[in-house]
């Protein structure tokens, strides 16, 4: 890490300068999106300044418990965007997301720490907290696809819905077709960045590997586990959002209840 | 007095400040053929919901075989009706698909055997079996009508609850639809149709605006 060129502040700063080019083109062409590309760069300057010290000062602790706490507090805010994202009732959905997504940062990290990478050295929040990030971030993405695409289905098709149920479907086997299409989308972008990996561009892992002073062989080792660990998390916490998802947010007649959503989306039981 | 076959009393639902059912009453026997008429908008097929349980009552009681309807009694009743949208979805696939899918839910694998009759169910109602190798998203809106009866045909319930089941049908495959349903003698049938064929046909015709006012 050592071989890493370090950006000072004052080359940081002149960096935002470019930002003026695409600044001035937007503004030139009255794209409306000046103030919230404004409001979106000072939100990463600040959130990355947090984690930056933050991320320090848990490195230098070596905590496991404060490793893990701060896992839980990355899980819970992805459990906050995925339900807004999905314009979801927060107390319907909030724990089946929650236990979803640890499911899926969870299992893949520990195979990952301990399996691939092994040894002691693999347990240091160095290498907890990125790789579980980059799990949950993918995580994230996946479960807004998979659960905006299955409850979409699920109220463009109602009708359809009811008469599996009516023709003696159980409730799980009428969602079944919904359940497939929300996995199918949500694991489409994944599968797509696996097969292209190393020649569209080269991921983030990788270059992070390399720019930290890595050989590229070391680097493809770490970007072919990331990917692996990134597309069982996404598998595992789609299906188990889903699956858990069904469990709590459908009437007892076999109805998804209106109640879900946090947006009104039509009439809630439909007339003649 | 017998068990009917379904039974509602006293039937409340409102929407918003819509009254859809102010203490509506129906009585369907074993065997009954009803025909449900009245303009749109009147609750006829709200009515079917509402017995297949998507749909619960602010008030009053529905029985299926003598059973009081719940969301919960809901799983198990369902399977002794079938239901048949005025323009059925099949899903994607074949239409062979389609039909095979019925059979892999649970509670209807003890029917498979059922799947002999396909042959003999398409010649009665007009259609080829070349049609099983059709996608469903090809065949015509008669066609997919057809199709449902079929699937409810094959599923051998004791109450058949259709939706203008035969409103994209000419009238050669309607009269082959409603002489099929003559012969199901021992089926109880609750049917929303204005065609003169189903009225014809149906032992009893309901006119909805009429029997929101009266006890039937």
């Amino acid at each position: 890490m050592n071989n890493i060129i370090n950006i000072d502040p004052l080359h940081l700063g002149a960096g935002y300068l470019l930002l003026l080019l695409p600044l001035g083109l937007l503004l030139w062409l009255r794209v409306p999106i000046l103030g919230q590309t404004l409001t979106a760069v000072l939100r990463m300057t600040l959130q990355l300044l947090f984690v930056g010290f933050y991320l320090q000062f848990i490195f230098d602790l070596n905590n496991h418990w404060l490793t893990g706490a701060w896992v839980l507090v990355m899980v819970g805010v992805a459990d906050f965007s995925i339900i807004r994202g999905c314009r979801l009732r927060l107390r319907r959905v909030w724990l089946p997301v929650f236990v979803a997504l640890v499911l899926g940062t969870v299992v893949p990290l520990l195979y990952f720490i301990l399996l691939i990478l092994g040894g002691e050295k693999a347990m240091h929040a160095q290498y907890l907290i990125p790789i579980s990030g980059l799990i949950l971030g993918n995580c994230l993405r996946a479960d807004i696809i998979g659960l905006r695409t299955f409850y979409t289905n699920l109220k463009t098709s109602e009708k359809n819905f009811e008469l599996t149920l009516a023709q003696g479907a159980s409730l799980y086997e009428a969602s079944r077709p919904y359940i497939r299409e929300a996995c199918e989308a949500a694991l489409a972008p994944n599968l797509a960045t696996i097969s292209t990996v190393g020649l569209v561009s080269l991921p983030g892992v990788m270059t992070g590997v390399i720019l930290g002073g890595g050989n590229p062989m070391v680097a493809i080792k770490y970007q072919i586990a990331i990917m692996i660990a990134i597309f069982s998390g996404t598998a595992i916490t789609v299906i188990s959002a889903l699956h858990l998802c069904i469990r709590n947010n459908f009437l007892d007649g076999g109805i998804l209840d209106p109640e879900v959503f946090s947006v009104k989306l039509g009439n809630k039981r439909i007339k003649s | 007095m017998n068990e009917a076959a379904l039974q509602i009393q006293h039937l409340e639902l409102s929407f918003g400040d819509q009254n859809l059912f102010h203490d509506f009453n129906l009585r369907l026997e074993t065997g009954e053929k009803i025909t449900l008429v009245g303009p749109s908008g009147c609750g006829k097929s709200t009515l079917l919901r509402c017995i297949l349980g998507f749909v619960m009552p602010d008030a009053g009681d529905i029985r299926v075989f003598g059973e009081p309807l719940t969301p919960a009694s809901a799983w198990t009743l369902r399977p002794r009706m079938a239901y048949v949208p005025q323009e059925p979805e099949l899903g994607s696939g074949s239409v062979r698909a389609a039909i095979e899918n019925i059979f892999s839910y649970r509670s209807n694998r003890h029917l498979q055997g059922n799947l002999e009759r396909v042959p003999e169910l398409l010649e009665r109602l007009l259609l080829h079996t070349g049609i099983l190798d059709k996608q469903t998203s090809d065949i015509s809106g008669g066609e997919k009508q057809r199709i449902a009866l079929l699937l409810a045909l094959l599923l051998d319930r004791e109450i058949l609850l259709f939706d203008e089941v035969t409103s994209a049908l000419d009238a050669r495959a309607k009269e082959a639809v409603i002489q099929m349903l003559i012969d199901l003698k021992s089926v109880s049938m609750l049917g929303i149709a204005h065609d003169q064929e189903w009225l014809s046909f149906a032992d009893r015709v309901v006119d909805m605006a009429e029997a929101k006012e009266a006890v039937i």
